[in-house]
């Protein structure tokens, strides 16, 4: 068996872990998650100890996906369980093209063998050897990102609440911009606008990682989303309701006009992006 | 071909008493990583499972914030906490880019547990380094 496949190959959790079976299956139930590559632990480690068989099986497949990329990990463990592990392991934001993701995969290899992830493993019992499976997906470039519960996390409603800002979501998600906030009930229709406010953007570098990009005065304060587009996310926060249940925390993008699923989870108790 | 080269490993005293070929068998084991100037490489007090050969560049070694010494290519680290799964008892930062050979706790055991030569032969490396550590 391979293992190295496209992500909507990807099946296995105790091959591949639970971030690339998870995003695998929501490709297979028809989410419009970006393309992308699913690496088994096995594969990666041959690719960390520089063997030529695998490093081409993965360019191979890795080309035609062009650049810049995300190379993501995705814990292989006895229970699959990559919650444990989150903040461990490493996440490569912009990766400029596949002929540099030998030395990304390599890194993310060894973050599960730093002295970090060893010692919290040594914490937590579980001092056994790591196997770590790798996401390889194109980058997006969006005009507008961000995150979206299908349920009021605070409240309890039975709305959707949407963060919005230009670029990169990194900017929601790490608290660097005041997003643009909606609220949106179950039909589509919108409740509540209020514009953030916005003055930088999280963009890709072409040489690789991501810089805050200034936003210009007057679309600071501009809502980053026309109602088609939310819209759009309210039927995206129905499908992925009805593939993995009520009360979802999603990650989103809308690049080239075309809006992208990242990631979608339960929501936690804190109920925090 | 991946891999420490074996004559750099047999530098290393640990390995001094091992032939070509059964330095060969761990130097086969290592895999390159690379760290950027200013990285933290290992912590001390922090567990470790990873045993590293420098190929290129020099870091700084700390002992309770105090630099002790600095390393270049061919020194090494870490070969303690290989055996006794211990704690790091120094950190080392990266002084410029750096590149080394590593080799992990779960690589190097089965291989000493399946060959008793090797074993038997560093077992010897310890003890003579421990004789030296105790005279005067």
């Amino acid at each position: 068996m391979s293992t190295a496949v496209a992500l909507d190959e990807a099946a296995e959790v105790s091959l591949f872990g639970s971030k690339a079976v998870g995003l695998g299956q929501a490709l297979r139930d028809g989410l419009p998650v970006p393309p992308g590559v699913a690496l088994a632990g096995a594969i990666v480690e041959a690719v960390a100890a520089g063997e030529e068989e695998a490093i081409e099986a993965v360019t191979d497949l890795v080309r035609p996906l062009g650049g810049p990329l995300a190379v993501r990990s995705s814990a292989v463990d006895e229970d699959g369980a990559e919650a444990s592990f989150a903040g461990q392991h490493l996440t490569l934001l912009n990766v400029p093209s596949w002929e540099v993701l030998t030395d990304a995969v390599s890194e993310i290899w060894w973050s599960a063998n730093s002295d970090s992830a060893i010692t919290y493993r040594q914490k937590v019992g579980l001092f056994t050897r790591p196997s770590v499976g790798v996401v390889v997906q194109v980058l997006l470039d969006p005009e507008s990102a961000g995150v979206m519960f299908t349920q009021n996390p605070i409240s309890g409603a039975d709305e959707r609440i949407i963060e919005a800002s230009w670029g990169l979501g990194e900017a929601v998600v790490a608290g660097l911009v005041i997003p643009d906030h909606f609220r949106v009930d179950r039909s589509g229709q919108i409740l509540e606008r209020v514009p953030g406010l916005k003055k930088i953007a999280v963009r890709t570098l072409p040489e690789g990682g991501t810089f805050e990009d200034q936003i210009a005065p007057e679309l600071q304060e501009k809502l980053c989303l026309d109602d088609a587009q939310v819209g759009d996310l309210n039927r995206l926060a129905d499908r992925c309701e009805q593939v993995y249940g009520p009360a979802r925390d999603i990650e989103w993008a809308i690049a080239d006009g075309t809006l992208y699923l990242l990631q979608c989870r339960a929501v936690t108790a804190a109920g925090g992006a | 071909m991946a891999g420490v080269p074996t004559e750099a490993l047999k530098r290393v005293p640990l390995f001094a008493e091992l032939t070509d070929d059964e330095a060969g068998q761990i130097a086969r084991l290592f895999k390159v990583r690379r760290f950027r100037a200013g990285e933290t490489v290992i912590q001390e007090g922090s567990g470790g499972a990873a045993f590293f050969v420098i190929d290129s560049g020099e870091a700084n070694v700390f002992v309770h914030n105090e630099q002790r010494t600095t390393l270049a290519s061919g020194d090494y680290f870490g070969e303690i906490a290989l055996i006794d799964e211990g704690t790091r008892s120094a950190s080392i930062t990266a002084a410029s880019d750096l590149v080394c050979y590593g080799v992990t706790f779960w690589d190097f055991r089965p291989l000493v547990e399946s060959n008793g030569v090797i074993g038997w032969k560093l077992l010897q490396s310890m003890t003579r380094l421990f004789r030296e550590a105790r005279e005067p």
